[in-house]
């Protein structure tokens, strides 16, 4: 239980942080995906249950924070949740370049369901210049963020200190 | 139970689809709101401390006083500037009747101040949040200025917070006005330049009427997006001319001035009788 609190509370802080951080102009204007990387970070390491509330939690904070409709984060997350949680004991989770991959894939498709949805539904002009700078900074951002994110969770969750599961003594 | 898992994704999923794709403003809006409700206290705090940090740096380096005094006359100065615009345009009518008429009405508009509390999420839109709403007075499509100029206009308004979507978003529209040569049109935003400076255009002006580089582009008063905005709210200067590809308009690159950041406070152009 009190793993879970820490991990909504951490993803509130995430988004907290995403809205702090001023966007890249060399990158199309995108910002570091903090939330995605909170939400594969958790897909990876915890059951089914708690990725499910990892998900939803981060991606009603991303859409409710963000302008325009409900949907990017909340079409997204659910599927790079489902996705890394069903390959979450065939892959080395911790390596470096494993997540470096995954950063970048992250970053790659919730740049590109984004792109889709606002496109499709008329609420952003679309560029193709602008869509491939997008894209590609997205990636590089999503590449940069997770690793710094995955280890940062690991060492907060560290500090706690385990409960005995023998009872109270 | 395979067959149940997949009809629950399934359902899932189409929900998220009508949620995307079928526009449910008021919904979303409800939604929005109490995720923001849940999150501006959080934002008020960060934007607080790192102001308190900024200024406890600005302390240390020497200008230590000066600081609550800017904040003071700044304070002012957009109002006195909001003041000399409304002059500029009873003077430019010149109407001396008319006009010490409206030097006895009160002025018709009243300016909410309001701190900036956090940025866009994504990067996706030209956004920043102020850290009031419905509950301190501030309406939807109202025009947000700061001591350098028009920033935007407000668009989703929860009780606690409302977005102020940038003059530089594209879905930002504004009705316009050359001061020099009096001619009108409409300004969009056009993004920002690789150094974060933003971008507007100024559109369907007039071809016949010479526009020069330098001129100084106001807010016309005139309705936009179903909000009110005061004329001669400054938007920019014109950097560039350029003749539309129909032939039948130009239209202008604009320098808007005013740019705002995270620890910047502005001013929402409120209904007097709304505020109260």
């Amino acid at each position: 239980m009190r793993r879970r609190v820490l991990m909504v509370l951490i993803i509130g802080l995430g988004a907290l942080l995403q809205q702090l951080i001023p966007p890249w102009p060399i990158f199309g204007g995108m910002k570091p995906p903090i939330l995605a990387a909170l939400a594969l970070h958790y897909a990876l390491r915890r059951d089914n249950r708690d990725m499910w509330l990892a998900v939803c939690a981060a991606a009603i904070m991303y859409d409710g924070l963000e302008m325009g409709t409900f949907g990017p984060a909340l079409l997204a997350f659910p599927i790079i949740g489902v996705l890394a949680n069903r390959i979450r004991t065939e892959v080395f989770s911790d390596g470096l370049v494993s997540q470096l991959v995954f950063g970048a894939a992250i970053g790659l498709f919730c740049c590109f369901v984004t792109l889709l949805i606002y496109t499709v539904s008329g609420q952003r002009p679309f560029h193709m210049g602008l869509a491939l700078t997008r894209l590609s900074g997205s990636a590089l951002l999503g590449t940069a963020t997770l690793p710094i994110v995955s280890r940062a969770i690991i060492g907060l969750e560290a500090m706690i200190p385990e409960r005995r599961a023998y009872g109270w003594q | 139970m395979l067959r149940n898992k997949k009809l629950l994704y399934a359902a899932a999923i189409g929900l998220v689809l009508i949620a995307v794709f079928v526009p449910l403003p008021s919904l979303t809006l409800r939604a929005k709101g109490a995720a923001r409700g849940v999150m501006a206290p959080a934002e008020r705090g960060a934007s607080g401390l790192w102001q308190r940090l900024s200024e406890a740096t600005a302390a240390i380096r020497g200008i230590g006083g000066a600081v609550e005094k800017n904040r003071e006359l700044s304070h002012e100065l957009v109002r006195a500037q909001s003041e000399l615009n409304r002059l500029r345009e009873v003077e430019s009518e010149n109407l001396r009747l008319r006009r010490a008429l409206k030097f006895s009405q009160a002025s018709p508009h009243e300016m909410i101040p309001c701190d900036v509390v956090s940025r866009d999420i994504s990067g996706w839109w030209n956004t920043v949040r102020i850290g009031k709403g419905l509950r301190a007075g501030v309406r939807a499509n109202r025009a947000v200025i700061s001591p350098d100029g028009l920033v935007g206009r407000t668009t989703e308004v929860t009780p606690l917070t409302s977005e102020v979507l940038l003059l530089s978003d594209p879905a930002c529209r504004v009705s316009a006005r050359v001061s020099r040569a009096n001619v009108f049109g409409l300004v969009r935003g056009a993004g920002n330049t690789l150094k974060g400076h933003p971008k507007a255009r100024m559109e369907f002006i007039n071809k016949d009427v010479e526009i020069k580089v330098g001129d100084e582009v106001v807010t016309s008063g005139l309705s936009s997006a179903g909000g009110e905005f005061p004329p001669g709210v400054h938007i920019g200067y014109v950097e560039n001319v350029y003749q539309d590809d129909s032939g039948l308009f130009q239209y202008a690159e604009i320098i808007p001035r005013a740019t705002v950041g995270l620890l910047d406070y502005v001013f929402v152009v409120s209904d007097a009788k709304e505020a109260e």
